[in-house]
């Protein structure tokens, strides 16, 4: 079966101060259907580039980005970005059911239309929220909204960028089990990018780790941890330890020798 | 939305009134035509009464609506195109910018010498003034946040939809700003280009009582003028409140 999301060599260099900077240089990367895929890297490793090309946000210089096996253009069919900054993501003179409908209301009737957006929102837990205004809610129910708006396209593939990286650590837990949820009920294709190690292994199948300027894929790691998984007892399992420790060294942490007691 | 009578204010208003009206009567204040408050309303009852208020009132207000009308469709259509098309923008900024820098006073004399003793002078000048604020607001309103443009290409809205979905509800705040500037100064470019062009009007009211040594109706005129910008102000922003709840109360308009 072909992947969902195949990226060959892609190389993409943008406009920098002093002329122009090649940011990623022969990424391959496949991503199977319904698998989940966190990109990690230090901070300016190109993690949002290469999610921005991914989602057709961004021309490439080389390279290619199929999704389903269509070259990727523009942004395209069942391919949604949910971004960071959700306060300037949603449109604040818009309800936040009408925020969610933003995607489907040109296309579906009435009837059928408020059925996906209560769907939506259901999924998100903000149900009850539908009439207020987002910029009334807190950071964590506005990201909820965006995530909302994005289910609501039923999307074969989420493209996540560090969704949740403004979010304090209690609100950024309950939406990590949350995102779980929704994608074992949907089994969407997700990509996400994020720099917190923690939530790369907990949430993932793959964690593929970006390195080196121009930056490529460095380490590519299965995370084979048995799902559903949960915030406490996951996280004390020695082969998530283990994951974490291969993911924080791929990302250039050293143990201090001192404190080595194996290998 | 309770709305609170602010007591104490009215009460430093009318408090003002009474020290007004007590100076002038004890001659404190002794200028030669200073009325006291209460010539001042009855001056106002004379121009009710002779009906002259009232066609002077409607005259210089229909003028200011018409100008502003016409600077309103003109300033929104053109800053929504000098907003969204840079190179529109690119070649036109210069000249924007040294026509803004002109005090907007020294074109009342060229609109009379154009138009003449007329009403539309008046609507010309008054068009000409609220133009500025009306397309600058709205160009400035349509710089849109580019992450709520990207929202749009990523849902896979139309070019035509990303426009009348977010990028116009975005600017509309800004654009009622404009709108209500603009309205402000209609009236006052009105007012001056009846005071120096055509003889019609509050402005040429303000003049004549002036001229004809009426203290008490001339400072009625200025009390109508005063007024009248404030109700006008009120209407422009109760009916954009009405229309457009949401773009103002994100915008924090609307409490």
């Amino acid at each position: 079966m072909s992947p969902t999301i195949l990226c060959d060599d892609l190389t993409v260099t943008l406009p920098g101060e002093s002329g122009p900077v090649e940011v990623l240089a022969g990424v391959r990367l496949a991503v199977a259907k319904a698998e989940f895929v966190s990109v990690l890297g230090t901070s300016g490793s190109g993690k949002t580039t290469l999610l921005r090309a991914l989602g057709g946000l961004l021309p490439v210089t080389s390279g290619t980005v199929h999704c389903d096996s269509t070259l990727v253009t523009g942004p395209p069919e069942g391919v949604v970005t949910v971004f960071q900054d959700y306060a300037h993501s949603l449109l604040p003179w818009r309800s936040v059911a009408r925020n969610v409908a933003l995607g489907i209301e040109s296309r579906l009737d009435r009837s059928e239309r408020d059925e996906r957006v209560d769907e939506a929102l259901t999924m998100v837990g903000l149900s009850d929220r539908a009439g207020e205004y987002p910029w009334r809610l807190s950071g964590g129910m506005q990201q909820r909204v965006q995530i909302a708006r994005a289910l609501a396209m039923r999307p074969r593939v989420l493209l996540m960028d560090e969704p949740f990286g403004a979010l304090d650590a209690m609100t950024k837990a309950s939406l990590q089990d949350q995102l779980q949820q929704v994608q074992e009920l949907t089994g969407t294709t997700i990509v996400f990018v994020t720099h917190d190690v923690e939530e790369a292994v907990y949430l993932s199948d793959r964690v593929v780790v970006l390195s080196g300027s121009p930056a490529s894929i460095g380490l590519s790691l299965d995370v084979a941890l048995p799902r559903p998984r949960h915030q406490i007892t996951t996280k004390e399992r020695a082969d998530y330890l283990e994951l974490r420790h291969e993911v924080y060294e791929a990302l250039g942490h050293r143990v201090p020798i001192a404190e080595r007691s194996h290998g | 939305m309770a709305r609170r009578v602010n007591l104490l204010g009215g009460a430093v208003f009318v408090a003002v009134l009474l020290v007004w009206e007590l100076l002038v009567r004890t001659g404190i204040l002794s200028f030669s035509y200073l009325p006291p408050p209460s010539d001042v309303a009855g001056g106002l009852g004379q121009l009710i009464g002779n009906g002259e208020l009232g066609s002077a009132l409607g005259h210089t207000l229909g003028a200011a609506l018409a100008g502003w009308a016409i600077a309103g469709v003109l300033g929104v259509a053109a800053g929504s195109v000098l907003g969204l098309v840079r190179p529109v923008w690119t070649y036109s900024m210069a000249s924007l910018e040294a026509l803004r820098a002109l005090p907007i006073v020294a074109f009342v004399p060229v609109a009379v010498l154009l138009y003449g003793f007329s009403v539309q002078t008046e609507i010309m000048v008054g068009c000409y003034a609220a133009l500025w604020p009306i397309l600058l607001n709205t160009i400035s309103g349509m710089r849109t946040e580019a992450r709520m443009v990207e929202s749009g290409a990523v849902l896979r809205l139309s070019r035509a939809a990303v426009l009348w979905k977010i990028r116009l509800p975005a600017a509309t705040p800004s654009i009622v700003v404009g709108l209500r500037l603009g309205l402000s100064i209609s009236l006052v470019l009105t007012l001056v280009a009846e005071m120096v062009g055509n003889p019609a009007g509050l402005g040429f009211l303000l003049v004549e009582k002036g001229q004809a040594l009426q203290p008490g109706q001339m400072f009625a005129a200025v009390f109508v003028v005063g007024v009248s910008g404030i109700v006008l102000n009120g209407l422009v922003l109760g009916a954009a409140r009405l229309a457009f709840r949401g773009q103002l109360a994100a915008s924090g308009e609307v409490a």
